[in-house]
């Protein structure tokens, strides 16, 4: 303990005595340049000093001078001067693009008052002039791309999250290396090929293999012809949907969230009566719309019959056709019943007529146009 | 993990199918609503009637001809040519080959059959909507004499324009009118009267003296009429079946004229200048009283009654200007309907009781229009030089008026117009017409 502090102590002298006698120790000073200089008298100095004296300014600017030929001023003449025949160019010897062929206007029709003679039009003639040699734009310099894609870095390697075990090839597999050379190398294939594309089974079960759709309305027990085209109920299909799980040996398997979403999603297996598809767009009805409008002609309709609005409902063939003996009237408003009777004959015979050769409608929303509620008003249509 | 979320998947796709196949249940029919058509002229077939029999004269082709030109005329009808028909109707019973006229575009097909019995004609027709592929209605069958044939015609056709249109019939009517003739300062003028479509035109006055205004009795059996044959304006009734007339109100110093039956026929409204003022009066033709309507200073001329008889439409200047007015048909305080520019004239009560026909000057031209009965929604009709008294069909939906052209030569025709503005024609007359007055439908 003592040892410490008499050796510390020590120090501390020692550092306090070369603090107080280190300039004993201190080096030469550094050395240093003298310069020559020049002394200068204070007249000498003013005269370098001194600023320049400002130019004098006149009072007004002096004259500009004049070219040395002025141009004179050209007379307007009575008769326009000859056009002066363009300078043709020197003709190269094979021009750069080809001629434009001159287009020759169709000669006016002669003035009834004017000036009686007219300055002759010099011909025209062909330009053939070729176009000047413009430097080519260069291409902007872009970063120059490699023929071939450089290989990606590897990827950085992270742990599972399940630890697995791990496996070491069998000797059967190591002795059979022949079969993985017959196959096709991974860069021949046409698409990129993920482990996604080989999903484990029983995902594969439950794959979606189609959009649903929704399902067409039941059989509606109106009268008419198309009933004999319509299929067979809805409920019919169920038996086959059972068969096919069972014959499938995929689906018949026990996972039952398979078989539900596929039950949910089987309306491939269901034979629809009529294609359902989504309903009519805007753009349908309103070419429907249009197609009516064109035979509904009240032209012929009585005053109290352009006041009536009839509610007419019709059913549609597959073929977009109407089924005539179909149309009725729902209803009407606005007249009596002899002004209903005109208003319902007119919408009839506008949706004879135009839908003898069928409606634009598309044939996969069959179930949306199969009955149609047209209400015809004629309110834009009555006398002023 | 993965099957929680295949079962999640599952289970919402279900949801979804059920949702839209309880929303394609649920579904009604597709709606739309046609608010846009045309107006153009329903076309329509009429074969020559096929005759029942020897038919020496043609009366099968002539009522057709006569029905196609009454259907035609209307604007609203356009015929289908004989030329075009690709099956003929040789059997007024036989079926209709639908194809065959749909094929043609004829919407509507009038077949019609006619048998001649001594002085007796029978015309029988039935009215089919091709498209419809049916009979509209029951078919009808009328019986004449042999010289009535062009009224039978002309019933045939106010049938199919009635039951096609809804509008009331009118073909079968007559218009009496003054006829012109001479030139314009020496004008000869006398009565006339012919079909609606200027056929059968028959004289019921000489030219001896100016006649003005005809107008026809609600059952059309009598005509009133002003006549200058004493010198100065003088109202007479005539009977149009036994041409006989006598005068109406005959007072001294006064000056009768613009005459015009009530609805129930016996009562005359007309204008009476005594002392300088002219006024509206009443006259009851079985008793002779008659009753003023109006006092005021002013010129109250051109009464006309609305159909029920209530209400009286006539011209004033009271305001200043030729105005139109409404009043009570007992008289009292009349009620302005006209405020346009110009001045207003002639008013006639439609048959209809939705409009008020009248003359409108402005701006040096003439005009035929209509307005509703409270002066609403003014609509003209027509414009020319000279444009005046308008004249209602039976069925209110055309009006008859006179058009004069204009200069030293100018004549004085008939002309006809739909209340719509359309289908403005002449009516054709032996001479220069003006003054027309529809009578009703005949019975």
């Amino acid at each position: 303990m003592q040892t410490g502090t008499y050796i510390s102590g020590v120090a501390h002298i020692g550092l306090v005595a070369w603090m107080i006698f280190g300039g004993t120790f201190r080096s030469e000073p550094l050395p240093f340049e003298v310069q020559e200089v020049s002394v200068i008298s204070s007249a000498e100095f003013a005269a370098l000093v001194a600023p320049q004296a400002a130019p004098d300014i006149t009072p007004e600017p002096a004259a500009l001078p004049l070219p040395d030929a002025a141009p004179e001023t050209p007379e307007i003449s009575a008769t326009p001067d000859p056009v002066p025949a363009p300078e043709t160019p020197p003709q190269t010897a094979e021009p750069a693009a080809p001629a434009p062929q001159p287009v020759t206007p169709d000669p006016l029709a002669p003035l009834a008052e004017g000036t009686d003679v007219t300055p002759e039009a010099p011909e025209p003639t062909i330009d053939t002039a070729a176009l000047p040699d413009v430097p080519r734009r260069q291409p902007r310099p872009a970063d120059r791309v490699a023929p071939t894609p450089i290989a990606p870095p590897p990827p950085d390697a992270r742990p599972d999250e399940v630890v697995q075990q791990e496996t070491a090839p069998s000797p059967d597999e190591a002795d059979a290396p022949a079969e993985d050379a017959a196959t096709a190398p991974e860069e021949a294939g046409t698409e990129i090929a993920t482990e996604a594309n080989e999903p484990p089974e029983e995902v594969l079960t439950t794959r979606v293999t189609r959009s649903p759709r929704p399902l067409s309305r039941p059989a509606q027990p109106t009268p008419g012809p198309t009933q004999t085209a319509e299929p067979a109920p809805a409920s019919e299909p169920e038996p086959e949907q059972a068969a096919e799980a069972e014959a499938d040996p995929v689906t018949g398997s026990q996972d039952a969230v398979a078989a539900a979403l596929a039950e949910a999603l089987g309306g491939a297996s269901d034979p629809a009566p009529a294609p359902a598809g989504p309903p009519l767009s805007q753009g349908e009805k309103d070419a429907l719309r249009v197609s009516v409008s064109r035979c509904w002609n009240v032209g012929s309709l009585s005053s109290a019959a352009l006041n009536t609005t009839v509610v007419v409902t019709v059913a549609m063939n597959q073929d977009a056709t109407p089924v005539v003996p179909s149309i009725e009237m729902l209803s009407s408003d606005g007249g009596d019943a002899t002004a209903a009777r005109q208003a319902f004959e007119a919408a009839r015979r506008a949706i004879i007529r135009c839908g003898a050769s069928g409606f634009d409608l598309p044939a996969d929303k069959y179930a949306s146009w199969r009955d149609i509620e047209m209400t015809f008003n004629p309110e834009r249509m009555r006398i002023k | 993990m993965t099957r929680y979320l295949v079962a999640l998947l599952a289970g919402l796709s279900s949801i979804a199918t059920f949702a839209l196949q309880v929303a394609a249940q649920t579904q009604g029919p597709l709606r739309i609503e046609i608010t846009e058509g045309v107006i153009e002229p329903l076309t329509f077939a009429v074969p020559d009637f096929v005759p029942d029999g020897a038919d020496p004269n043609g009366y099968g082709a002539q009522l057709a001809r006569v029905i196609s030109a009454d259907l035609s005329g209307t604007g609203l009808f356009r015929e289908v040519p004989a030329s075009a028909y690709i099956s003929q109707v040789t059997d007024f019973g036989a079926p209709v080959q639908y194809a065959d006229w749909k094929a043609i575009n004829a919407q509507a097909l009038i077949v019609g059959g006619v048998s001649v019995s001594g002085n007796n004609l029978t015309v029988r027709f039935r009215i089919y909507d091709v498209f419809s592929g049916a009979e509209m209605d029951n078919g009808l069958q009328f019986s004449g004499s042999l010289d009535g044939w062009r009224r039978m015609a002309h019933k045939v056709a106010d049938a199919v324009y009635s039951r096609i249109t809804g509008e009331g019939a009118y073909f079968d009517s007559r218009v009496v009118f003054v006829s012109e003739s001479g030139p314009k300062d020496d004008r000869r003028k006398r009565l006339a009267i012919m079909d609606y479509d200027g056929a059968n035109v028959q004289y019921l006055t000489d030219s001896s003296a100016i006649v003005l205004a005809p107008r026809f009795s609600p059952t059309g059996d009598r005509i009133l009429y002003t006549s200058y044959e004493s010198g100065f304006p003088r109202i007479y009734v005539l009977d149009v079946g036994r041409v006989q007339r006598r005068v109406l109100d005959q007072q001294d110093a006064t000056m009768s004229f613009a005459p015009r039956f009530a609805p129930d026929g016996n009562t005359v409204v007309y204008s009476l200048t005594q002392g300088g003022n002219t006024d509206i009066y009443t006259l009851n033709l079985a008793s002779g009283n008659r009753t003023r309507l109006t006092s005021a200073p002013s010129i109250e001329t051109a009464p006309s009654f609305s159909p029920d008889g209530s209400k009286i439409v006539f011209e004033s200047d009271r305001s200043g200007s030729q105005q139109l007015y409404v009043m009570s048909s007992a008289g009292g305080e009349a009620q302005r309907i006209s405020f346009g520019q110009g001045r207003y004239g002639t008013p006639v009560w439609s048959p209809r009781d939705d409009l008020i026909a009248f003359t409108k000057q402005n701006k040096g031209r003439f005009h035929i229009g209509v307005m509703r009965t409270d002066g609403s929604e003014e609509r003209l009709l027509t414009a020319s030089f000279l444009d005046e008294g308008p004249t209602w069909a039976p069925n209110g939906r055309v009006i008859m008026f006179a058009r004069e052209s204009q200069g030293a030569a100018g004549r004085a025709a008939l002309y006809s117009v739909d209340i719509t503005g359309r289908n403005l024609k002449p009516v054709r007359t032996p001479d220069g017409a003006s003054d027309p007055a529809w009578s009703p439908l005949q019975n």
